[in-house]
């Protein structure tokens, strides 16, 4: 078991590296000048000049990828043009709302989402199934700030339940927190929730077929218990997977879903560096994404062998 | 039970069947296009709308629209009315029109990318598949590249290029193939163990033609059913690049442009982002059901699946 754990971390490492790589390399890989591009669009010509004397063009490139890296490792992911700040700092300052957003988002994603693919099941062929599923159709369909602008105007300009936008920290209140963090979250649970739904239907309907269940049934098991206890344990690993591989979707929405929101997370420090063309910035939070995108499915594949003891590497 | 055996056969316990007529009426069965619509209803509503979409950005200029850049500063943020049918923006240009004309941003972005993200992802795949010493390497850059949310590498990809029609569809393409590789690769796995492949290997067949004879036949199904989700995802993409300003430059309206240019207004204008929200998510529906009426049809094995 530990010895598997280990062996999972030692193989991240190369998809890490590749992923540090390859954000490194689209800076060269773009057509045009790196450090013009680096140096945004308001910069001198001095500036540009200076830029490039400090990336070291004139050195190999797997020198100066290597120098890069062990900097990154250290923390350092560069300097934002705009600001004049380290970009690490302005990422731990805007963390917080977004990691609130997300872990809300992913509870009430989870929550609601598997219920309604188990009862999808159940309910196979029925009318609730189709509005279930006809749900799911339409929560790939619509895009995220549609959803975000049609919850905001229903249930925060004209029922006034809700604050517009905005966000509260939390050491201020769990409740003024949580009340910001609603619409958001559900504007953004909504593809998620399309995608865990569809997944847990599917794979419901394939261990509701096998043999066991219909046992569990003959000996007389409730319902809920066949369906929450005996089914859903057995068609846990799909769910648990497309979690995991969701929170790509997760990610992307968040950047959107704080526009709409003005929430002052990483989302809108991306599109305020894209507004301003502040490349380094747009490099720490793509490449910070990705480390703790591939962190979550690496533990995806942990829970794999508790969730099933049969799953040995 | 033991009872009634025991007891002699009246004529009330012989059950006679039901006769039949001497020939079974064939099942009804239509034919033609309205029976193809009644079979598979998800690729007719979907097609249907989307051949719609496809005529409104073909005959835009014919649909009782003006130009969609003139700009009239006297007549802003006009509520919908008999003259702005869906009631004009900021700069008082007309959002029918720009909404009509961007049909054609949409579906070209959403068609290109699926096109070559197909054909990128089906060459890398192949590769993978059959060149045996290639597939760790190129399998370990595919887990790079899928590692990074693919809406933040169109983002990081734009930031670094300009922004127009080209550039989104190469930043999107860049995006997506690497799914496609992996769908492929998984596909040519699948088949290389098939029989027939290797007495097609046993009877001296080639390379290119044991490709394109024995494999990409069988990997047209999958293919076609990935490019329409591409396609659908490929269009949300776009807008959302659009609507955080790293897409398509305002001079040439797009479903997302139009919305980001509306949303500083949304709380009083809503119209603004309402009608190109609507076209934009009937569309990407559109794509989704065929995808999904595609999928069905072509493979009924993975219908059962997902």
């Amino acid at each position: 078991m530990f010895g598997f754990i280990f062996r999972r971390i030692l193989t991240t490492i190369p998809v890490m590296g590749f992923v540090a790589l390859f954000v490194f390399s689209l800076l060269y890989i773009a057509p045009g000048d790196p450090a013009a591009v680096i140096a945004g669009d308001q910069a001198t010509p001095e500036d540009v000049a200076k830029i490039r004397a400090g990336l070291g063009l004139d050195r190999p490139f797997l020198v100066r990828f290597a120098e890069w890296f062990f900097r990154v490792m250290q923390g350092d992911l560069g300097t934002s043009i705009f600001t004049g700040l380290p970009v690490s700092q302005m990422i731990a300052q805007r963390i917080e709302p977004t990691l609130s957003l997300m872990v809300v988002t992913l509870f009430i994603a989870i929550f609601v989402a598997i219920p309604m693919g188990v009862v999808a099941a159940w309910k196979c062929d029925t009318w609730i199934d189709r509005v279930v599923m006809s749900f799911a159709v339409l929560g790939f369909s619509v895009p995220v700030f549609v959803i975000g602008y049609l919850l905001a105007y229903a249930f925060a300009l004209q029922l006034d339940w809700l604050p517009v936008q905005g966000y509260r920290p939390i050491k201020n209140g769990v409740w003024p927190w949580f009340e910001n963090l609603i619409l958001p979250a559900v504007t953004l649970g909504f593809v998620y929730i399309a995608l865990i739904a569809r997944i847990t239907r599917a794979s419901m309907l394939e261990v509701l077929q096998q043999d066991y269940i219909r046992t569990a049934r003959a000996k007389g098991v409730s319902q809920k218990s066949i369906l929450f206890l005996h089914a859903l344990k057995n068609a846990a690993i799909p769910i648990v997977t497309v979690i995991g591989i969701g929170v790509a979707l997760l990610i992307g929405g968040a950047v959107v879903t704080e526009s709409v929101f003005a929430i002052p997370g990483l989302g809108r420090l991306t599109v305020d560096a894209i507004l301003r063309r502040d490349y380094p910035i747009i490099q720490g939070v793509v490449l910070m994404f990705s480390f703790v995108y591939v962190l979550i499915n690496l533990l995806v594949d942990v829970l794999y062998t508790l969730l099933d003891p049969r799953i040995r590497y | 039970m033991r009872d009634n055996l025991a007891r002699p056969l009246t004529e009330q316990d012989v059950v006679v069947a039901r006769e039949l007529p001497d020939i079974l009426e064939p099942k009804k069965r239509r034919s033609g296009l309205v029976g193809f619509a009644f079979r598979h209803p998800a690729i007719a509503v979907g097609g249907g709308v989307l051949l719609i979409m496809f005529l409104i950005a073909l005959l835009a200029p014919l649909l009782g629209t003006v130009d969609p850049s003139a700009i009239a500063p006297s007549k802003r943020t006009r509520a919908p009315s008999a003259d702005f049918w869906f009631g004009s923006d900021m700069l008082g240009r007309d959002i029918y029109s720009r909404v009509m004309y961007g049909a054609r941003v949409s579906l070209t972005v959403g068609f290109g990318v699926a096109f070559f993200a197909s054909l990128i992802g089906l060459v890398i795949g192949l590769v993978s598949g059959m060149v045996r010493w290639s597939d760790g390497i190129i399998m370990r850059v595919i887990d790079g590249m899928m590692s990074i949310p693919p809406i933040l590498l169109a983002i990081a990809l734009m930031a670094l290029t300009r922004g127009s029609m080209g550039n989104v569809i190469l930043a999107i393409t860049i995006a997506e193939a690497p799914r496609v590789a992996r769908l492929v690769r998984g596909v040519v796995l699948s088949l290389r163990e098939q029989p027939y492949v290797d007495a097609a290997i046993a009877a001296g067949t080639r390379m290119p033609k044991l490709i394109f004879r024995h494999i990409l036949p069988n990997m047209l199904a999958p293919i076609i059913v990935q490019a329409t989700y591409i396609c659908a995802s490929a269009m949300i993409t776009e807008s959302i690049l659009s609507f955080i300003g790293a897409g398509i430059p305002p001079s040439t309206p797009s479903w997302g442009n139009i919305m980001a240019e509306g949303r500083s207004l949304w709380q009083v204008k809503p119209f603004i982002i309402f009608f190109p929200a609507i076209f934009l998510s009937l569309t990407v529906l559109a794509v989704n059901l065929l995808g999904d009426g595609l999928r069905d049809a072509l493979d009924p094995r993975m219908a059962k699946r997902i």
